[in-house]
């Protein structure tokens, strides 16, 4: 379901007085700052008519792309009707459920997980999220190796609780809550050698993303991987791939290390398997003595109170069953493939514009030239409706994961939305160009604080007396 | 079926299922009450600690979820939303005093590492202190402030935190200083043997952290709503926390959700910078409707008044029993609803909990203690399901 045809959906118009009141309670409730800061990239929405691909602002009453998906939670598409009916019918039956005690939901989902894994990775543990994954890994990789050391990557993004935070390779979401865990260490993406000169025998595991995601999206070389596969096998240290954002269908293939090859001995799944609707993961692990025999000595070493719920597994094997029968992650290669053309030649067209575009599936992210650009692009497809979020650890990075099912006639539509934005933009490059050679400039403009302000008083005059 | 049987989840795990008499799968769910597959029903002492404050799948929180579930989703996770924002303002009316912003979570070990980044943040010092014995979750930042054996198992964790002695207010005074983001604690460990952390004690740590500039931390996630037989415990004690974290009983046990409540001021630091500590499902807007649903009935019902009454009953049968001689059960200790056996060893407690099994009541050993037993019932028990609570463990006593 596109822009166009949703007459039906586009009847749920909030009055401008409403939007103002749920402001002015988020405002003071949750968080000011965070509404200050969506409003500078005409990204204060309130999501409503949540279906398909997108959702409708209810002020302008303008059908939005979704092309941010919470990071790549609603791959099967918002408000799935199969995957809603069987929320429906769950809780006419299941709760939560304990944790620890079996149930058929449970049960069925684990079977179905380790299933689809590839290779011997059919040994799994629940979890309530992708940080809540990341803990677990890091522990049962700390725990089976009796080693304290963790490799990660530069930029990498891993989660905000105690061990995926000490995973995170971007100052930015460190530096208030320092000291963190000792033992990591961190290693540009990519780069074999760099991983070679610090692995040793204190290593218990290199983590990372096949697609690092926030960080802006960079695909893992096959080269780089089966040389950490190589590197880890030969320092006895454990592979640990972090596939949530990149799992079920996202880059093409159901789990985004199929592309290589490369069997990780941990594997970390969220987001999607939440069908949009119930938090739900899990953390896949090599059925191998080295994992196992830890596992066996210390089975609850990890317990987690709301993953693997009874509801939660109900509506996470309907989203499979969705993604298998329908084989969705064909589609995400194909809308993937139309994607990334279409911004190499939007590339070509405005080289000062587009420094990159890199991709694998349909999560594809453009770099800008300046970091500037990135929350001005945010503004620019808001107003030609595609909601699509500039990276917090690298706002020059502009990310595209629309949901997988998007179809041919919607991708075209997203695509010629960008088009418009990118010449949108260009029309107050002139000022920003000649502004950016001012010494210093720069440095300000992309400095998130200062576009805040300055976007913020942007949208003030305009909604006072620019536009009638 | 045996739901044992499986090679997924971890053989050790399924033996000690075996062992506490839980080699069972939960099927059909309602108030007080879970039945296994074969039909058999148990009344659930275990409420998957303490989540199932209003029962199994209260019916009004699956109505709401099912009512919500056509009108919203998870929602985009930095976004703004009327169900966070609703969500929001009823916490803030619900729990007493300034406690007014909420940050949502997934899980419990989620809000606490999130109320300990916080506290870092807010203050711009490291050092964090926990009580001795407590068990505040499993990530990062909560397993570096628990008792756990299996701590050590986990590399080096979190730098600059460190434990107070309990009850020592001398050591408080040496440790709490200038240096010191935040003191957290449980007002009752639940998982050691509920001990109960006196008023006087945490009023003295409450003063100690206003002097000198650190945050107090109240990790309620398992005395929250009612469950001690107060709202809240830190109410009972008179003081107030800057940071309150409360656990998966907000969602009533139908959807996963956890919050950290803090106060306008502590709230600076995240308004400053916003987006900092970010969750994909926690505060989902789903949640959030059955989190507010969960709030009008704990509103309406005030289950806490139950608890009291039928907490003080089962004590009292408790002690009875424990009076006659006889029974494994050397003592009890409890508030409300939140039990805790002691059954002198961890073999004894194990063998206990099957015992419960077998005359219908699912128990499980404490965490931290693990030579007790914790009852943790629904807080809507009727008078008949705690006479059947007390003869269930009168019978596995025997």
């Amino acid at each position: 379901m596109g822009v166009q045809g949703q007459a039906g959906l586009q009847k749920a118009r909030v009055p401008q007085q409403e939007k103002k009141r749920i402001e002015a309670l988020f405002g003071r409730y949750i968080n000011r700052g965070q509404m200050k800061y969506l409003r500078a990239g005409h990204l204060d929405v309130l999501e409503t008519q949540r279906q398909g691909v997108g959702f409708t602002d209810p002020y302008s009453g303008k059908r939005m792309y979704d092309c941010f998906t919470s990071a790549g939670s609603f791959n099967v598409s918002r408000h799935n009707a199969a995957v809603m009916q069987a929320m429906e019918e769950a809780l006419d039956e299941w709760d939560m459920g304990s944790f620890g005690l079996m149930s058929e939901p449970k049960l069925a989902l684990a079977q179905k997980l380790v299933s689809l894994a590839p290779g011997d990775l059919k040994k799994l543990f629940f979890a309530s999220g992708g940080g809540d994954a990341i803990e677990c890994a890091i522990k049962l990789a700390r725990g089976a190796t009796g080693r304290p050391g963790i490799i990660a990557t530069i930029k990498a993004y891993h989660g905000h609780t105690g061990f995926a935070l000490s995973a995170n390779g971007k100052e930015h979401y460190r530096h208030y809550f320092e000291p963190l865990m000792p033992g990591f260490s961190f290693v540009p993406f990519n780069n074999l050698e760099a991983v070679k000169k610090i692995i040793s025998k204190d290593t218990a595991a290199v983590l990372l993303e096949p697609v690092q995601g926030e960080a802006g999206i960079f695909p893992a070389r096959e080269d780089f991987l089966k040389g950490l596969r190589a590197l880890c096998d030969e320092y006895g240290a454990l592979l640990i791939f972090d596939e949530i954002q990149t799992g079920f269908g996202r880059t093409g293939r159901l789990f985004a290390c199929e592309h290589s090859g490369v069997i990780p001995d941990i594997m970390t799944v969220a987001k999607s398997l939440s069908g949009a609707l119930f938090p739900n993961a899990a953390v896949f692990y090599r059925d191998i003595p080295r994992l196992v025999d830890f596992v066996e000595q210390h089975p609850d070493f990890h317990v987690c109170y709301g993953g693997g719920s009874d509801i939660g597994c109900r509506v996470s094997l309907k989203a499979l069953e969705f993604l298998m029968e329908n084989r969705v992650w064909e589609n995400a290669e194909r809308m993937g493939a139309k994607l990334k053309n279409a911004l190499l030649e939007l590339q070509r067209e405005n080289p000062k514009v587009i420094k990159e575009v890199r991709g694998l599936g349909l999560m594809v992210g453009i770099e800008y030239g300046y970091e500037f650009m990135g929350p001005l692009m945010s503004d620019a497809l808001a107003q030609r409706n595609v909601f699509a979020a500039y990276s917090g650890n690298a706002p020059q990075v502009m990310r595209f994961m629309p949901p997988i099912t998007i179809n041919e006639k919607e991708m075209d539509e997203v695509i010629a939305a960008i088009r418009a934005a990118i010449a949108d933009m260009k029309r107050l490059l002139p000022i920003a160009s000649i502004a950016a050679k001012v010494p210093g400039v720069v440095k300000l403009l992309n400095s998130e604080r200062v576009q805040t302000s300055v976007f913020s008083f942007l949208r003030y005059f305009e909604r006072s007396g620019g536009k009638a | 079926m045996n739901p044992t049987t499986n090679t997924i989840f971890p053989k050790a795990r399924m033996d000690r299922l075996n062992a506490l008499g839980l080699g069972i799968a939960e099927g059909k769910r309602e108030g007080a009450y879970v039945y296994d597959t074969d039909g058999r029903r148990y009344v659930d002492g275990y409420c998957s600690a303490g989540t199932f404050n209003l029962g199994r799948r209260p019916p009004e929180l699956a109505a709401e979820l099912k009512q919500a579930l056509r009108e919203t989703d998870i929602g985009n996770f930095p976004m703004i939303s009327r169900e966070k924002a609703h969500l929001g303002q009823a916490l803030a009316e619900f729990v007493p005093g300034e406690l007014e912003c909420s940050l949502f979570g997934v899980m419990r070990g989620e809000a606490v590492d999130a109320a300990c980044k916080v506290a870092r943040g807010f203050t711009g010092r490291p050092r964090l202190l926990s009580l001795e014995g407590g068990w505040h979750g499993q990530s990062g930042f909560a397993l570096s402030l628990s008792q756990r054996e299996d701590a050590s198992l986990f590399g080096p964790l979190i730098p600059e935190t460190g434990m107070l002695p309990w009850g020592d207010l001398e050591a408080a005074r040496s440790k709490i200083d200038g240096n010191t983001a935040a003191v957290i604690l449980e007002p009752i460990q639940a998982e050691n043997y509920c001990r109960e952390a006196t008023a006087e004690y945490v009023r003295e740590l409450a003063e100690l952290c206003r002097t000198n500039g650190a945050l107090l931390v109240f990790d309620e996630t398992q005395t929250n709503f009612g469950r001690t037989g107060a709202k809240f415990a830190f109410e009972a004690m008179g003081v107030s926390p800057d940071i309150l974290v409360l656990g998966e009983a907000l969602g009533g046990g139908v959807y996963p959700i956890t919050v950290t409540l803090m106060t306008q001021r502590v709230n600076s630091f995240l308004n400053k910078h916003p987006l900092i500590h970010l969750s994909t499902f926690g505060g989902a807007d789903v949640g959030c409707r059955v989190a507010q649903k969960a709030l009008e009935l704990y509103t309406r019902m005030e289950p806490w008044k139950n608890a009291r009454e039928k907490g003080g009953l089962l004590m009292k049968g408790i002690a009875d029993l424990v009076m006659a001689g006889g029974s494994p059960i050397r003592g009890a200790v409890g508030k409300g609803l939140l039990i805790s056996l002691d059954l002198v060893t961890p073999e004894a407690a194990t063998e206990f909990c099957r015992k419960a099994i077998v005359n219908g009541l699912i128990l499980l050993p404490g965490e931290v203690a693990r030579h007790t037993v914790l009852l943790r019932p629904s807080l809507l028990i009727t008078e008949g399901e705690t006479q059947e609570i007390l003869a269930a463990i009168t019978a596995a006593a025997q």
